[in-house]
């Protein structure tokens, strides 16, 4: 077993934001063992305080660079639900078909450019260029595809603009969507070369099983990524589902001394949400070519490898790549109508909820009669995760121990642990920093 | 088609000034002639618009260059090297000089690119822009427009 060992990785690389991982042993035992979360509070909620109903989904979607459909998507759920704002079917669709581009986005960026330089051995997709050129080719091309997709629907791919309260602003035509669709199509092959990629690479995915609680939005009819109730799966197979209003009592969210970042718990010490949870609870409603991709990768529910949820990722773009077309099949089907936006009745306070990449997301606001914020409340999905990563550290670490790896394996370990979880700590600074040559 | 391309975080104060260029043009219709973009974070996206027939790209950022807060600098890709760590590309991590190294070794087209750095005053986590950024703003459009019309 190894006797002495100390881990401090100061923010962590290729992962969205700023956490920390901390690890003492001495003399065999563990004297600290942390997932630490730095990050300083940014007070969304009280920057929507004062603001109309029509403004505050455009100052959510700020919360998160990568996120941001999501973002923008759950506060217009929230707002809908205030004065029971009841959107058309064709908005519904076009927000499910912008929902998949911004999954299938996140995903590929996080697949390729993130976690697979882990599993190829070297620190970034730099040196890939050289030894798999390929690959880094396919992978632009499905990330550009997934830019230009997010853009044609919300105007833009990062803060979308056409998504408002009650419907969209500005409408893609019936020629645009069909350009899309054949978009999607050609890219079937990058999606087939992606699988027999990860397949490839699978083997090489840690093994590392600790049975958890899972949340996810689950919807009978569809896989959830738009609409659903909250549900919970736990390591029995048992599921429970709660209305998106009641979501409080799902994220019983608490503080740690570790953390500036809330915890939250459920039915157990921590739950998990992302790709995998999403996978674990609602395998039945994949598309069947997503199905097949699952089988290929091995991944099977109930999965408790937290390292497969890159692996989850992989399934879900195949998913969402088939599931657009489905949607752009049904919105050419019916014909692209230019709808006015739908008014309020009335102003209340109502909660939304949608996956993003990351997990599932909440939204809540409260409005007066005049539909200014009188309040909100957002509850991200990398925060419901981080209880989770840290009971997965107590669990691994001693393991790793025991196997007597040594200082760098476990830190390799706990930090392709920490990014097979995507998180998204919070968005950071973007600034060039340089140095003239010339 | 040429392409006035803003990177920065919105909600990071004077990190934003490249976000708030692109927005100030389209605000007031100024947008004539090109596409202005807020690409926030997201610097892989910029390959969407590194096309064979793309005539210039002109990118607006915040930029840690040794200058005066709000001062203006245009260089292009060529004539600087990154301080940042290499070769992370998260949305967190993204560095534009990064993302345009990366395009050329895998032959994207290269048309011609000037970055706009202008230096800030403050990065913190804040909606809003520094008094010496802010006053400047229409100024740091119009300068943009015509650089990126000259191209």
């Amino acid at each position: 077993m190894t006797k002495d060992l100390t881990i401090n990785v100061h923010h962590l690389t290729r992962v969205e934001g700023h956490g920390n991982i901390v690890v003492n042993v001495s003399n065999g035992a563990i004297e600290t063992c942390e997932w630490q979360v730095p990050e300083a509070p940014r007070f969304f909620e009280a920057m929507v305080r004062g603001r109309h109903y029509t403004e505050v989904a455009r100052i959510t979607s700020r919360i998160c660079g990568i996120c941001s459909v999501g973002h923008t998507l759950a506060s217009l759920k929230a707002t809908e639900a205030a004065p029971g704002i009841r959107i058309s079917e064709q908005t519904r669709r076009l927000r499910e078909l912008l929902k998949h581009a911004e999954n299938f986005d996140s995903h590929v960026l996080h697949v390729y450019f993130l976690a697979a330089p882990d599993l190829l051995g070297v620190p970034s997709v730099f040196p890939l260029v050289a030894t798999h050129g390929e690959v880094v080719a396919r992978a632009l091309r499905l990330k550009r595809l997934a830019h230009e997709w997010g853009s044609l629907i919300g105007g833009r791919t990062t803060h979308p603009t056409t998504a408002v309260p009650g419907g969209f602003a500005r409408l893609p035509t019936a020629r645009q969507l069909d350009e899309l669709k054949q978009r999607l199509l050609a890219a079937v092959p990058d999606l087939a070369a992606t699988l027999d990629t990860i397949v490839a690479l699978a083997p090489r995915v840690p093994v590392f099983n600790r049975p958890t609680e899972y949340v996810a939005l689950s919807a009978d009819a569809q896989y959830g990524l738009y609409d659903g109730l909250v549900q919970s799966v736990l390591p029995d197979g048992r599921k429970e589902r709660y209305p998106v209003a009641s979501y409080r009592s799902v994220t019983n969210e608490y503080v740690v001394p570790a953390s500036t970042a809330k915890y939250a718990r459920h039915k157990l010490d921590s739950y998990a949400v992302g790709a995998l949870a999403r996978f674990n609870n609602n395998y039945d409603t994949l598309h069947p070519e997503a199905k097949k991709a699952a089988a290929r990768l091995g991944l099977k529910p109930i999965c408790t490898n937290p390292y497969m949820n890159t692996i989850a990722q992989v399934v879900e773009i195949v998913h969402s790549a088939h599931d657009g077309l489905r949607l752009i099949d049904e919105l050419l089907a019916d014909g692209i109508r230019d709808e006015g936006l739908v008014a309020p009745t009335t102003c209340a306070s109502g909660a939304g909820a949608v996956e993003v990449p990351r997990g599932i997301l909440f939204h809540e606001y409260a409005y007066d009669r005049d539909g200014m914020c009188l309040g909100g409340n957002c509850v991200i999905p990398t925060n419901q995760n981080h209880a989770n990563i840290q009971h997965d550290f107590e669990k691994l670490v001693p393991e790793l121990l025991a196997a007597e790896k040594g200082e760098k394996e476990v830190e390799l370990s706990l930090e392709m642990l920490v990014r097979a979880y995507d998180p998204c700590v919070s968005c950071s600074t973007h600034y060039l920093d340089v140095t003239f040559v010339r | 088609m040429r392409y006035l391309v803003g990177f920065g975080n919105y909600t990071s104060y004077d990190d934003s000034i490249g976000l708030r260029i692109v927005e100030h043009i389209a605000e007031r219709g100024l947008e004539q002639g090109f596409r202005a973009l807020d690409l926030s974070t997201n610097s892989l996206d910029l390959v969407s618009y590194l096309n064979a027939d793309t005539e210039a790209v002109l990118i607006v950022d915040s930029a840690r260059m040794g200058m005066a807060p709000g001062e203006v600098h245009f260089f292009t890709p060529e004539e600087v090297e990154s301080r940042k760590e290499p070769g992370h590309l998260s949305t967190h991590e993204g560095d534009v000089l990064k993302v345009l190294e990366l395009a050329r070794a895998m032959g994207y087209p290269e048309p011609p690119i000037l970055i706009m750095g202008i230096e800030p005053e403050r990065v913190t986590s804040e909606i809003g822009l520094s008094k010496a950024l802010e006053e400047r703003l229409p100024g740091y459009a119009a300068a943009a427009i015509t650089r990126l019309r000259d191209l």
